[in-house]
């Protein structure tokens, strides 16, 4: 009675792939994110996905039905409900999950795990990835942005997703981009759409540029923390001075 | 230096151990998508006392023997498997056993425990917990006791996801299945053997089980 197949763990795990996040709200456009980099880097890296999903395999479904990778490199992690808690409180689930596929397709160059889509506040630990993107979308609203949070201030970098649609929902795309770079001290922030080639040639470099920080010890693991930016009553939005702008009251 | 009993005991049962844990509904799930209505739950969770918990913590209380002894635990993981049908249900045990074997290697390394389960990539939980047990210092009471309370507590948690209601319920049903509990402990404390593992037959819960994976809307893994 053969039992489901699991790596031997005898045999070392020699290679660690490049472990990327992508977290972000529901209908953002993660899933499709991950396919684009696919589609776009699937010729020059060898690439393993995990999908999260709340209440279904779907995103993995789309996955291997987009045909952009093979479907054995595409795994999905059920979550129990807590989206949040499987990629940060607890990520033995999604832990494991890479480990097999960087022991089962060995050597991987990038796995790339997809959050179950939660709400604003929700990021990867450190511990399950070396660096994470945060996706918002223009349909989601032009002041999301400046709600802010954990991911949109401090993620490794803020996709604003969907520019092509913002004609059709009356938001600047190009003013969220802004208060993007606003809200995170220079850090990256690409305005991203798959009808313009440029913007998906920024995100395939910038998965190339982190790959390579990331071989060469360069890129240190961040947590982009459990705080937000915040308000005051005196309604002035600010950030705090030192630092990376995470402190405590 | 051994943890005190009851302080492991404690650790081991938190429902926040980093096993992932929280995928697991004990069966409540596929329960409900099997038609189980939500106010016979307390007596899914008696069946389950008496059928499927009974033979994982049979296999956690030899487990820990067998660690203490030395022993493999291959015999072991076959004995449990062939008690345990459903190669659904052995997968979701599995999910969350290895996660037990990557925090005993953690908590305890250099162990009779880490040890045992070094050449077992994919330990079912109770092998796995059983292991832990050994290592933590617990004995098979106490082992026995942890696989049960982990079980109806995972499956309370999981309730007020599924079925919700005012978690003072759910916690009253763990404290009612406190006599049940009890007596898995009684009948499974001493065992040393694998083939002393009881082999009690719950086809429904096997059959709900079974299906859940093909189910297209679910929250938890089994």
């Amino acid at each position: 009675m053969p039992d489901t197949t699991t790596p031997d763990s005898t045999t070392p795990v020699t290679t660690r792939a490049f472990r990327l996040g992508v977290a972000g709200p529901v209908g953002t456009g993660k899933s499709s994110l991950i396919a684009m980099v696919c589609r776009e880097l699937g010729d020059e890296l060898r690439l393993g996905v995990v999908t999260n999903d709340i209440y279904t395999d779907e995103d993995a479904r789309m996955l291997r039905a987009a045909g952009v990778l093979d479907p054995e490199r595409i795994r999905a992690v059920e979550t129990g409900a807590c989206p949040h808690t499987a990629i940060r409180d607890d990520v033995t689930a999604n832990l494991l999950a890479v480990e097999d596929l960087e022991a089962d397709f060995a050597p991987l160059d990038l796995v790339l795990v997809e959050s179950g889509g939660d709400n604003l506040t929700a990021t990867f630990s450190p511990a399950l990835v070396d660096a994470q993107v945060f996706v918002l979308d223009v349909a989601g609203g032009g002041d999301v942005v400046r709600k802010g949070g954990p991911g949109i201030s401090r993620a490794d970098l803020l996709v604003v997703n969907k520019t092509d649609l913002a004609p059709h929902v009356g938001v600047d795309a190009d003013l969220m981009q802004v208060q993007g770079r606003e809200a995170r001290d220079g850090r990256p922030v690409i305005g991203l759409s798959r009808t313009d080639p440029a913007s998906v040639a920024q995100l395939r470099a910038w998965v190339l540029a982190m790959l390579g920080a990331h071989r060469s010890g360069h890129h240190v693991p961040v947590d982009p923390g459990p705080m937000a930016p915040h308000s005051h009553a005196d309604g002035g939005a600010h950030s705090h001075v030192g630092g990376d702008g995470v402190h405590a009251h | 230096m051994l943890p005190h009993p009851e302080f492991a005991a404690m650790l081991l049962a938190d429902g926040r151990l980093p096993v992932g844990g929280h995928t697991q509904s004990s069966g409540l799930e596929p329960a409900l998508l099997g038609g189980l209505e939500p106010r016979d739950v307390p007596a899914l969770v008696a069946t389950r006392l008496r059928t499927v918990v009974l033979v994982d913590a049979a296999t956690a209380v030899v487990a820990r023997h067998r660690t203490l002894a030395g022993l493999p635990l291959d015999d072991l993981q076959l004995a449990w498997a062939a008690r345990t049908p459903s190669e659904v249900v052995r997968a979701a045990s599995i999910a969350v056993g290895r996660g037990q074997r990557r925090l005993a290697q953690r908590l305890w390394p250099g162990s009779a425990a880490a040890s045992a389960l070094a050449p077992m990539p994919a330990p079912a939980r109770p092998v796995a917990v059983g292991a832990m047990a050994a290592a933590a210092g617990l004995d098979g009471a106490r082992t026995a006791r942890l696989v049960a309370y982990d079980d109806v507590q995972s499956l309370c948690a999981a309730a007020l996801k599924l079925c919700p209601l005012d978690p003072v319920e759910t916690t009253e049903w763990l404290l009612h299945a406190g006599p049940g509990i009890e007596e898995v402990v009684a009948a499974v404390a001493h065992l040393t053997e694998p083939d002393g593992i009881p082999a009690p037959s719950a086809p429904l819960l096997e059959q709900w089980q079974h299906a859940h994976p093909t189910h297209p809307r679910r929250l938890f893994s089994a």
